[in-house]
């Protein structure tokens, strides 16, 4: 299990080199601005293409210590491609693949290795305050989550509850804007994602969620850029079979700090981590530090 | 373009991935009720010999105790008296309403559910009688009044001289918490399966009444003190480990 887990990984890493063997191009020369960029952050430039995987990590902690918790530690390696049809659109997928270590409190395990839902994403630029080299964006974003994870069954063939599954099984529609603004060595990031979803797994609707992004970069050198921020997401409660979910909904506050590093003209890798700071997630429902590392490559 | 097309090809063909799950199960505790069988005539230690023609306990939670928790655990006695008939199962306890008819059950074991505890020294069980909810299992037309009884017991007494017998009718109504000791503690410190059988022996629930003497209300009295104690908690005998 150890040595999958390990392949899995370094395919993640290396799945974008693999894409775009053949690929020649510096993606910050091109859109006429220095700025150091994670996929879904990026200029729209006509026929930019990027590629990236990306490893999450994360930790929660669901239910009444010593009696019924449940602790889940997750490994999302994310597979995304970005892609430019002009100067305005930019269409983006992403894959992930996820591996949960489910843990309750009579030390029973279930470890889960399966594909999560795909997520389509379309981000329209509707102002910007020139045509090259803007320094203000403001983009409107939509997209869809397709159920395309796999459903976890016990014996009998029961789907298991969500906290086991590596995705919600619904088809989720995503609404939101976003705000850019590059002004070297400085950009700040700013996005407002909601997410609805429909009913999934084991007649699971889990509740709608709104999150806010805020992050502010400063790079002092064209090669690394530091990022500091504050994600904010607030969730309706979940309901199963029709009765609320008691360890579902509230609001939590993450402050990240992230470094974006440009080892070479086509790749670029970052890293961040996020603390909670402020969590009110309702019944008992503990959420831990997240860790985000992964590699862009523009091809 | 063509490497975008490259790209979504790849992610798609992900989604095709097959899933991977492996389970590695934890601490477990099968708990059994295992009723006396019912003889035709139940002799009491004072000579009376009662000849039953129903006799039914409701039980609504099942609960392990944990050894060092002993003020918690008196705590929970006190609010059990606020019980309600479909209590909701923790990894220890089980809240699975059960109706069991004692005259149809002729000693067989009845499968009551499986508590998965965390690790920790636990001292006893703790089983609630109390009135069942309508979806209560073994809970049929013909028991339809067990849902305002605990304990219903229905028959016919007589004296040693067999002459002049009477009508015994009990119907408990009160929710009735009945705590047993293990005779060793169970301690679990890791993945392993345990099991518990609770013995119903009502061939002791009519002990120490003179039923010639007492009245309805007292005998009914005795009865639900004698319910009590006729429960049992078994473990399975330890091996040597020789």
């Amino acid at each position: 299990m150890r040595l999958v887990k390990v392949c899995w990984v370094i395919a993640a890493l290396l799945a974008p080199f693999s894409i775009a063997a053949e690929a020649s191009a510096c993606g910050t020369c091109g859109v006429g601005d220095p700025t150091l960029t994670i996929v879904g952050f990026e200029q729209p430039k006509s026929q930019r293409l990027r590629t990236s995987g990306t490893v999450r990590h994360r930790n929660d902690r669901i239910g009444e210590a010593q009696v019924d918790e449940l602790r889940l530690a997750e490994q999302r390696m994310e597979f995304a491609g970005a892609y430019s049809p002009s100067d305005r659109w930019t269409l983006s997928l992403m894959m992930p693949l996820v591996h949960r270590l489910v843990s309750a409190v009579n030390l029973a395990e279930a470890d889960i290795w399966a594909p999560g839902d795909l997520e389509f994403r379309a981000r329209a630029v509707v102002w910007r305050d020139r045509k090259f080299a803007p320094r203000h964006l403001v983009s409107l974003i939509g997209g869809l989550e397709f159920p395309t994870s796999s459903i976890e069954r016990d014996a009998q063939g029961v789907p298991l509850p969500l906290e086991f599954q590596a995705g919600t099984g619904s088809w989720d529609p995503i609404a939101g804007a976003s705000y850019t603004m590059f002004s070297d060595p400085w950009s700040v990031y700013a996005a407002s994602i909601g997410i609805f979803p429909t009913k999934g797994t084991a007649d699971t609707k889990v509740g709608a969620s709104f999150r806010q992004t805020v992050l502010g970069q400063f790079q002092p050198w064209s090669f690394l850029a530091f990022q500091l921020g504050v994600e904010f997401r607030i969730d309706q409660p979940g309901y199963i079979a029709g009765f609320r979910d008691p360890n579902t909904g509230g609001h939590i506050t993450y402050g990240t700090f992230g470094l974006v590093g440009l080892p070479h003209d086509k790749v670029l890798l970052h890293f961040t981590a996020a603390v909670p700071m402020i969590q009110r997630l309702d019944g008992s429902h503990v959420e831990g530090l997240a860790i985000t590392a992964g590699l862009v490559y523009e091809i | 373009m063509k490497y975008s097309l490259v790209i979504v090809a790849v992610l798609l063909s992900m989604a095709l991935l097959l899933n991977c799950m492996r389970v590695t199960e934890g601490i477990e505790v099968d708990v059994a009720y295992q009723p006396a069988a019912t003889p035709a005539a139940v002799r009491t230690d004072l000579g009376y010999r009662v000849r039953l023609e129903r006799a039914m306990i409701a039980v609504g939670r099942v609960e392990l105790i944990r050894c060092d928790n002993f003020v918690l655990d008196l705590w929970k006695l006190v609010t059990a008296a606020r019980a309600k008939a479909h209590e909701f199962s923790s990894p220890t306890s089980l809240g699975v309403p059960l109706v069991i008819d004692l005259m149809e059950s002729a000693g067989v074991p009845l499968f009551a559910g499986t508590l998965r505890p965390p690790p920790g020294r636990y001292c006893g069980i703790r089983v609630t009688g109390m009135p069942a909810d309508q979806d209560a299992e073994g809970l049929t037309d013909e028991n339809l009044d067990m849902t305002q009884n605990s304990v219903f017991v229905a028959g016919r007494v007589e004296d040693e001289t067999g002459e002049a017998p009477s009508a015994l009718l009990a119907q408990i109504s009160e929710i009735l918490p009945c705590e047993m000791r293990f005779d060793r503690p169970l301690v679990f410190d890791g993945p392993v399966l345990e099991s518990v059988s609770i013995q119903i022996d009502h061939r002791k629930w009519f002990d120490g009444i003179d039923f010639a003497l007492l009245d309805s209300t007292a005998v009914q009295q005795q009865i639900t003190e004698n319910v009590r104690s006729s429960l049992q908690a078994v473990l399975p005998i330890e091996e040597d480990g020789l």
